[in-house]
């Protein structure tokens, strides 16, 4: 099992969550985030007065898979969530020790 | 004979079936108090405990408290009662209590009760305002009547004749703290019905005032002793039925005391209430929109029976009412404004708007008085009145002043709103259900309108120095008002800009403020939408955005009231993240805006109707529509402006000559193409391709290579990476087979595409022998200027030099080998000197940064520039 987190541009949204979605993936975990990477915020100059962004707004989602479906999404959510602009975002896998449902208690990949 | 709790029992649950079954509905309250009086009474004559007490000379008063003191039982309201006796406390008092209450908990009844004698009641009244108000509705049920005579008189005498003030700070000071905790009801999505503003805690209120302060006993009272006319106590009667109806629903589906209207019975509770979904307004909208209505008349009510029948502490400030003084239509009473003569509304009707003109002067609030005699001569505002040009100047100096929202609240609730603009009927208390949007529509409305009014509060500068760079604000104040005037169902925002429309005209109001108005409405959401559904990085995405706009005191207004807007919808829709996105578009925006040119309206329209020429003429050829759609959505805003409709089309034909197969990111297909300009002799060279960085330094070099001549050239990359590159040249050397030239250059960059072709090499050879490299002294140094300010989305490098073949290859290579990317470039020659504009990114598609970064760079141009060749 591996967890996906991945840091992308808030209008690829819809389109990354309908990609993962055909590919199957039950659940996500959508939260939205600030950062920066290579893509720095920036300042801005009005009448006078500075107005310094230091993080940009960018969307993150989690979502937890079966090993064998790891490749498959990382692939669609790449091809989703790319501009080829700049701050098209990245994706992370992390490995992932154990699933349970909280509420029946199921574990491995029956809770995922 | 069945004992007194089961009868009780019986009894209660057959009302409460009735209840559910629909088939008794207002009467609940009153049927169910005199069920539980039954109880109380027959326990009485039967309790054992009650007759010792009597015979050993200790009376004593069942006495019924607080709501049920006041007959209001609710389905799962708390009962409380009082055992009063005279003096001492008899121990056989604790057996009649139990015999009496503890069947009540047995069948699951909330029972407050307590055992008390006067004095008890008294010393209680005093320390706590809470006994004192259950008290105010006590009420005697059975056993000894002189005994409860005497509790009232007693408290009659010592308590409520004594310090009424006491009492009302008390009350205001607990009206403060309903409004922090529970909120303003009368528009609130989850509604209080007892505790919050607007909710039977308003009425209770009213019903306590009037007994400390007129003595009034029964809520009828309050007419026959005139603190409420005959049509608002019918009224507020009806406006209660309402409450209790929806009360009474909610404890029954909830299963216990819950006052708060949550999301999940609103439902089943408006169909109860029959309430049917019609198109476009489900019932549960319906039902919202009379709830709030009927709250918001209660709250109403309550602040006009304070401020009329209540001494108030604060007096009118002198001077403001010395300038009424000389006014002949108006006086200051009280600290509220009314009118001298009503019978002066009936020749002149536009001092019903006058009033609120006053009003807003002078910062205080109508009277009571003057509010009915509104209400009453509403029928006076007729379509003159609506269109009058003095009601309408009047109407729009209330909306400039900065008290605006007070004054158009009252505007609201007097009805005078809904009449001058007949267009809020029916949308005003309108709900959208979702747990998104907190308020109904005219709440909304007024609340948008307010935070642009204290907007110099807000710890945000940026929206105040914007604000403060408005020429004129009034059309955005306008907007605000009646943004979402359209809401039924979907487009809204351009429903609500053609209803509005409807209005400025009949205002007879300025022409290009209207537009401006009508704009505001028509795009109210573009830049909420774009900030979170388009890529701010992308230049287009910005550039559309800007187009729609087209002007920056437009973009100003717009970003002011997309805040206004989104802030009195709820605390959903604004936050940092949404903030700080919309403020990134209205910069860039801004930025495009300031540049001109590439979102002009001149720019706007040439670009659309070429548009629809290239669609014309593709017409013929096998474009589906689609796709054509796509190609443009995909072509970059510039060379959208600058290309003329016909090399549009033939860049169109070469793109579908290049295959299907072209947008494989691997495709080596390019497209040379060569056309003579006759009157100019020279030559245009069209390069389709997929763009890689270095790709226009290789033409650009193997162009040098065969002795071409750039005089000027446009390189253009689309969004989906065709790099559409153009160059005006000079003739090439052999004028009479100019095509084996054009050969030889395709072959070459076939060479390129294939791999095999080493144009370094070439060039270094080629230059050693040319006469046409040959260095000529320089006449002026040459210049290299990076700039970041111009583009939000591009650094642009512009650079001056004394021309020479090869002098485009070597700049371009310098660039590449640098690790920047071209997107676009103007290449212009004028004499011998070259200016040369490139818009570029790095290899991450960033503008390129740091000092020395941009320094470095800017020193090996100049060297490759002047130490010829660089191979």
């Amino acid at each position: 099992m591996k967890k996906i987190e991945t840091i992308i541009k808030p209008f690829k949204l819809d389109d990354v969550k309908e990609g993962l979605a055909a590919l199957g993936v039950k659940g996500l975990t959508v939260t939205e985030v600030k950062g920066f990477g290579r893509q720095r915020g920036h300042r801005e100059v009005y009448r006078g007065a500075e107005y310094q962004v230091d993080f940009v707004s960018k969307i993150k989602i989690e979502v937890v898979l079966e090993s064998e479906l790891v490749q498959d999404a990382v692939q669609v959510i790449q091809e989703k969530a790319r501009t080829g602009q700049i701050g098209d975002g990245k994706i992370f896998l992390l490995p992932v020790e154990e699933v349970i449902r909280i509420r029946t208690g199921e574990t491995g990949n029956a809770a995922v | 004979m069945t004992s007194p709790i089961d009868e009780l029992k019986q009894s209660k649950d057959h009302l409460f079936s009735l209840f559910s079954r629909g088939e008794i509905t207002e009467t609940f309250q009153g049927d169910y108090t005199e069920i539980m009086d039954h109880y109380f009474r027959r326990s009485l004559q039967e309790n054992a405990a009650g007759e010792s007490l009597f015979a050993k000379k200790h009376p004593f008063a069942l006495v019924a408290l607080g709501g049920y003191g006041r007959k209001e039982l609710c389905y799962h309201s708390d009962i409380d009662i009082m055992v009063l006796f005279k003096n001492g406390i008899p121990s056989e008092a604790a057996d009649l209590a139990e015999k009496m209450f503890f069947p009540l908990w047995d069948i699951g009844l909330e029972l407050g009760h307590a055992t008390r004698n006067i004095r008890d009641c008294l010393t209680l009244s005093k320390q706590d305002f809470q006994v004192f108000t259950s008290l105010l509705d006590a009420r005697f049920i059975g056993g000894d009547s002189p005994l409860y005579l005497n509790l009232v008189e007693t408290f009659q005498k010592k308590l409520i004749c004594k310090k009424p003030g006491n009492f009302w700070q008390w009350l205001k000071e607990m009206t403060e703290s309903r409004t922090e905790v529970f909120g303003d009801a009368s528009y609130l999505l989850e509604p209080n019905l007892k505790e919050g503003i607007g909710g039977l805690r308003d009425y209770h209120h009213i019903l306590w005032l009037a007994r400390v302060f007129f003595n009034a006993r029964v809520p009828r009272d309050l007419e026959y002793l005139g603190l409420l006319t005959h049509a608002e106590y019918l009224g507020l009667e009806k406006q209660l039925r309402m409450i209790w109806l929806t009360r009474n629903h909610l404890h029954s589906l909830a299963g216990r005391k819950n006052d708060r209207l949550i999301f999940e019975y609103q439902d089943r509770i408006a169909l109860h209430l029959g309430y049917r979904n019609k198109p476009g307004f489900p019932a549960v909208e319906q039902f919202l929109g009379d709830l709030h209505a009927a709250m918001a008349a209660v709250k109403s009510l309550y602040r006009s029976f304070v401020i009329t029948h209540l001494p108030e502490t604060k007096q009118p400030r002198k001077p403001e009412a010395d300038t009424l003084s000389d006014s002949p239509d108006f006086r200051i009473e009280h600290g509220q404004i009314g009118f001298k003569t009503a019978t002066d509304i009936l020749s002149r009707p536009v001092l019903l708007m006058n009033i609120f003109e006053k009003s807003s002067q002078f910062g205080i609030p109508l009277s009571l008085e003057s509010k009915r005699l509104v209400k009453e001569f509403l029928y006076l505002a007729d379509d003159a009145f609506r269109s009058s040009k003095e009601v309408v100047r009047i109407f729009l100096d209330i909306i400039n002043h900065p008290r605006a929202f007070d004054i158009l609240d009252q505007m609201f609730e007097t009805g005078l709103l809904e009449t001058f603009v007949p267009e809020y009927k029916g949308i005003k208390d309108r709900i959208q259900f979702d747990t998104y949007h907190v308020f109904p529509i005219g709440r909304h409305a007024l609340k948008t309108l307010q935070y642009l009014k204290t907007l110099s509060l807000e710890k945000d500068f940026l929206f105040v120095d914007i604000l403060a760079d408005l020429p004129n604000p009034e059309p955005l104040f306008l907007a605000a008002l009646f943004h979402d005037i359209g809401k039924r169902g979907k487009d809204h925002a351009l429903r609500g800009a053609a209803i509005t429309a409807q209005i400025l005209k009949r205002f007879y109001y300025d022409r290009d403020l209207q537009k401006d108005v009508l704009f505001l409405i028509h795009h109210h959401l573009l830049l909420a939408e774009t900030a979170t559904r388009r890529d701010l990085n992308d230049e287009k995405s910005v550039v559309q955005c800007a187009r729609a706009i087209g002007d920056i005191h437009r973009l100003k207004m717009l970003y002011l009231l997309t805040w206004a807007d989104s802030m009195a919808t709820g605390p959903k829709a604004w936050n940092e993240w949404t903030a700080n996105l919309v403020r990134e578009l209205f910069f860039k925006v801004l930025h495009i805006l300031e540049k001109g040119k590439l979102a002009t309206p001149l720019a706007q329209k040439k670009v659309k109707e070429k548009l629809s020429r290239v669609r014309r003429l593709v017409g013929e050829m096998n474009h589906p529509h689609h796709d054509l759609d796509r190609l443009f959505e995909a072509m970059a805003p510039r060379y959208l402006l600058e290309t003329p409709v016909q090399a549009i089309v033939r860049h169109l034909e070469i793109l579908q000559d290049l295959g299907a197969s072209f947008n494989n990111p691997e495709n080596t297909n390019f497209c040379l193409q060569t056309n003579k300009n006759q009157a100019e002799g020279s030559w245009e060279i069209t390069l389709m391709a997929k763009d890689r960085p270095g790709l226009f330094s290789d033409i650009a070099g193997i162009l040098a290579l065969n002795n071409i001549n750039i005089l000027s050239a446009y390189i253009y990359t689309w969004r989906d990476g065709t790099a559409v590159d153009i160059f005006r040249v000079t003739d090439p050397l052999d004028l009479i087979h100019p095509e084996d030239i054009w050969k030889r250059v395709e072959k070459d960059m076939a060479g390129i595409f294939a791999g095999d072709f080493d144009l370094p090499e070439r060039l270094a050879n080629k230059t050693r022998s040319s006469i046409l490299g040959r260095q000529k002294p320089h006449s002026r140094a040459p210049k290299a200027r990076f700039d970041n300010d111009s583009s939000d989305f591009f650094t642009i490098v512009e650079v001056f030099a004394d021309d020479r073949v090869g002098l485009l290859y070597d700049i371009t290579q310098t660039l590449f080998r640098n690790d920047i990317n071209i997107t676009i470039a103007k290449i212009s020659t004028k004499a011998d000197q070259i200016a040369d504009i490139f818009y570029v990114h790095d290899l991450e598609g960033q503008k390129i940064e740091g000092k020395d970064r941009m320094e470095s760079i800017k020193k090996n141009l100049l060297r490759v520039i002047q130490t010829h060749p660089a191979h």
